[in-house]
């Protein structure tokens, strides 16, 4: 024991450059794909970004096409009049807080659950079915959504209609609509997401089960005083995450499942960016907003990564 | 400077002329010396039992006369019918668009154009002009010429001939009106009477199904889908410049009066006249055709024909087959204006838009595949077939339309896809044409397509074009607005009928603010200027 921790603590002899990449040199070669594919497929495109401030035109060379009008700013200034994106704005940010409050601790309340299973093939079963709507597009499952939540043909509301309740608007009222919206995000993802902490929960050493239990604490308690402390890092990395998210947005999960009843409450960033983008050819003005969301985005990140490490956490880096 | 500037121009021009002329002295009798190779959009209808779009009999035919009288090979490349607007934006914004372009959307065309992203097709079109006489006799300068831009001359799209003018119908269910016995609505007031008789006699008329009974069907794009109730609302004496002010919306909604028309639409649907769940499925979606193929409708507005396309799969086979031998859509007009006309908007003599993006390099052989496709064989073979297969030819002489198979089948109906210069049947002799459309559908009693195709058309009016040029304003909007129209339709008809009002206003009051306004204004402006 004390042998290998000296061992460890032991510094690294200076390697000479030709033997270090003799030894390492494989290493770095493998490295180079990735690296190849980060610089044309992540970098180089970045460039493009400065389409936010140029004239709109993508027929044209880049760096052939005029700055745009306002000192570049013109997309900016039109994306914060129109209130298609602030709209767009405000849903955004409400779908992604709800999402966090009630969907980010769903997995981790199923991933204690699951631990505190006893019967090993019985938890495998429950946690295959559960990862399953993980691999369904949100195509197929709004398809099924309607099926089952239509007012009048979706089936669950033709059962409610047997025992004489009137149909629950699931999908045509724009508050229940939001609800449905995060119940499916839960139903889709808690399963899967519930890998990442059971997998942390398997890094919890015995031992400290072992001396709660010695403690005379009972099954909540070891969940609430072990399971949960070592599972804390990793919640908090998971957190930092998603609150870098909090401005972005997906776009087949609000696309698929919404209708022209519900736009009110559906339409996000990202579906703002294909009507206008896309479909209408607007590319400076939604470059623009892509822009200021991934801004956003960051200052999220690093704002939430910094409070983490105020309150004693490891952050992500 | 000004000499400069005039010796750079005459520069230009000779070098453009000399890029055209080149071209032109490579072809012998129309033909290249070297065999060309375009490429050619087709739309995809995915329907079934059709054949691959970009290659069967049809396209065969197509590739075989374009090698053979111009010495250009012919590549088909498909894009989804229903969302060939999204997809030709795609195509042209990563370059990938084919030679020939098709789409619907003259706003998609404009925007790109002032990219530079689409070729000025004015210059071919009048130095070739001999070359193309098959296009210039079809569809004539007014078709050619429609959107040439009145001050720089440019036509970045031709229009393709509209040959049957009837847009759109309301049909009811005959067998239905006969069971209940009552006679086809011809106001309003019957109409609306005969849905509440629907709704009313579900258990009679629907048996066992009585629950599932949809006494009028609709769906989310409001406008095209009771166009002809909307517009009866539009006063008889708005002018045709007022009409043209306020015509931006190719569904009318920006025309006086619409808003009552909708009201009615509201009105219904509280009254449960109308399916509840229409707003929920988006297009293409088949749940309401299913609906009326079932034989659940009791009416509905659709395109003229809808009922009678796609031969075995039509609506009218499936419900004969659904709802017995008798069951049967029949059109009616029941809308009346306030000078008493069954007025109708009908269409300009236009179609789809065909132009050439800035990526093909072959506009003259791509100019030529226009002009074949615009030739009357060509027309004539690809609208109806073989003799036998396709069609029969009855004692008098008319075309009949029979219901083909794979690999006979047409993908569309008289293969409107690949005849992108013409849609509605024309056999270039009036007397033929007109005996053969009422046979046109394969499988329907022609009673009923005369009865639709007179319904459709009866007390028309058809809204002067102006040709003021690109309209700012309008650029880069279709889309959007396109949207806010369907968003804002759809919740006013499924409002309350106090909320009606306040939802419509607020609808139309952002409308107008997110760029509606903008172009009323500046249409306004440019037709002044006109005068």
């Amino acid at each position: 024991m004390k042998n290998t921790q000296a061992a460890l603590r032991r510094p690294h002899k200076k390697l000479s450059w030709r033997n270090y990449m003799k030894r390492y040199g494989t290493l770095y070669l493998l490295l180079l794909l990735p690296i190849i594919f980060f610089i044309i497929f992540r970098y180089l495109p970045m460039a493009y970004i400065t389409m936010a401030f140029k004239q709109n035109n993508i027929i044209k060379p880049l760096f052939e096409v005029p700055w745009a009008k306002k000192h570049g700013m013109e997309w900016f200034i039109k994306a914060f009049k129109n209130r298609d994106f602030l709209f767009a704005i405000k849903n955004t940010v409400t779908l992604n807080l709800l999402d966090l409050v009630i969907g980010f601790p769903a997995p981790i309340m199923l991933a204690l659950l699951l631990n505190e299973l006893n019967h090993r093939s019985f938890k495998r079963i429950t946690q295959t079915v559960i990862y399953l709507p993980h691999f369904l597009s949100w195509i197929i499952i709004s398809g099924l959504a309607l099926r089952l939540l239509a007012p009048t043909d979706g089936l669950i509301n033709i059962l409610l209609g047997k025992v004489g309740i009137a149909p629950i608007p699931f999908l045509n009222k724009p508050n229940w609509w939001t609800g449905t919206y995060v119940a499916l995000g839960i139903w889709k993802e808690a399963g899967w997401n519930t890998i990442i902490y059971l997998a942390a929960i398997t890094g919890i050493s015995p031992e400290l089960y072992e001396a709660a239990a010695v403690d005379g604490a009972n099954r909540l308690q070891r969940i609430w005083h072990v399971t949960l402390p070592g599972l804390r890092p990793t919640i908090i990395t998971l957190l930092i995450m998603n609150l870098g998210r909090i401005l972005g947005s997906e776009f087949d999960r609000p696309y698929a499942l919404s209708n022209k009843l519900v736009t009110s409450a559906s339409n996000v960033i990202s579906i703002f960016v294909y009507q206008n983008g896309i479909k209408g050819s607007q590319f400076s003005l939604t470059t623009a907003v892509g822009l200021f969301q991934s801004v956003i985005g960051v200052f999220f990140l690093l704002s939430a990564n910094s409070l983490a490490k105020k309150f004693g956490e490891r952050g992500v880096w | 400077m000004k000499r400069i500037l005039a010796i750079l121009l005459a520069v230009a021009m000779l070098l453009s002329l000399s890029i055209l002329s080149a071209t032109a002295e490579e072809l012998v009798d129309g033909k290249f010396a070297e065999t060309r190779k375009i490429t050619v959009e087709i739309f995809d209808r995915s329907n079934d039992g059709g054949t691959d779009p970009t290659n069967n009999k049809f396209t065969d035919f197509i590739k075989a006369g374009m090698l053979e009288k111009h010495n250009v090979e012919v590549e088909f490349v498909r894009v989804p019918r229903w969302t060939e607007v999204d997809d030709m934006n795609n195509l042209l914004a990563a370059g990938d668009a084919p030679d020939v372009c098709v789409t619907y959307s003259y706003p998609t065309i404009q925007t790109y154009a002032n990219m530079g992203g689409v070729i000025d097709m004015n210059p071919y079109l009048t130095e070739y002009k001999d070359l193309l006489p098959n296009l210039y006799a079809l569809l004539g300068d007014y078709n050619i010429f429609y959107n040439q831009d009145p001050e720089t001359g440019t036509v970045w799209a031709i229009e393709a001939l509209l040959a049957e003018r009837a847009r759109i119908n309301t049909f009811v269910r005959k067998d239905w009106l006969e069971k209940l016995n009552m006679a086809a609505p011809t106001t309003i007031e019957e109409f609306e009477a005969m849905l509440v008789a629907f709704r009313d006699n579900a258990e009679l008329l629907l048996g066992a199904d009585a629950a599932k009974m949809i006494p009028y069907t609709t769906s989310y794009d409001i406008g095209w889908r009771n166009d002809h109730l909307l517009c009866s609302f539009v006063p008889d004496a708005a002018t045709d410049e007022e009409l043209y002010i306020n015509g931006f919306d190719d569904r009318h909604l920006l025309f006086p009066g619409y808003k009552e028309g909708v009201r009615v639409l509201n009105k219904w649907y509280n009254m449960d006249l109308i399916w509840k769940d229409f707003a929920l499925y988006g297009s293409g979606d088949t749940t309401e055709d299913n609906n009326l193929k079932a034989g659940f409708v009791g009416a509905f507005t659709h395109n003229w024909d809808y009922p009678f396309r796609n031969g075995e799969d039509s609506i009218h086979a499936n419900l004969k087959r659904n709802a017995g031998e008798g069951a049967a859509f029949i059109a009616v007009e029941c809308f009346k204006n306030d000078a008493g006309a069954y007025r109708k908007f009908l269409a300009d003599s236009i179609d789809r838009k065909v132009f050439f993006p800035a990526t093909n390099d072959e506009p003259l052989a791509s100019m030529l595949y226009v002009d074949f496709i615009s030739s009357p064989e060509v027309i004539k073979y690809l609208q109806i077939g073989d003799e036998g297969v396709n069609h029969d030819v009855m004692e008098n002489g008319a075309i009949a339309t029979k219901a083909a198979v794979a690999p006979d089948i047409q993908n569309s109906g008289m293969n409107i896809d690949y005849t992108i210069t013409i849609n509605g049947l024309e056999l270039f002799d009036a007397e033929l044409t007109n005996k053969s459309k009422a046979l046109n559908y394969a499988g329907v009693e022609s009673e009923y397509v005369e009865m639709a195709l007179t319904a459709s058309k009866n007390e028309g009016r058809t809204v002067a074009h102006f040709n003021v040029g690109a309209i700012t304003a309008e650029e880069g909007m279709g889309t959007s607005l396109t949207e806010k129209r369907d968003t804002f339709l759809c919740q006013a008809v499924v409002a309350a009928e106090a909320d009606f009002d306040a939802i419509y206003d607020a609808g139309m009051e952002d409308y107008l603010a997110s760029g509606g306004q903008d172009i009323i204004d500046e249409r306004a402006e440019k037709i002044a200027a006109l005068k």
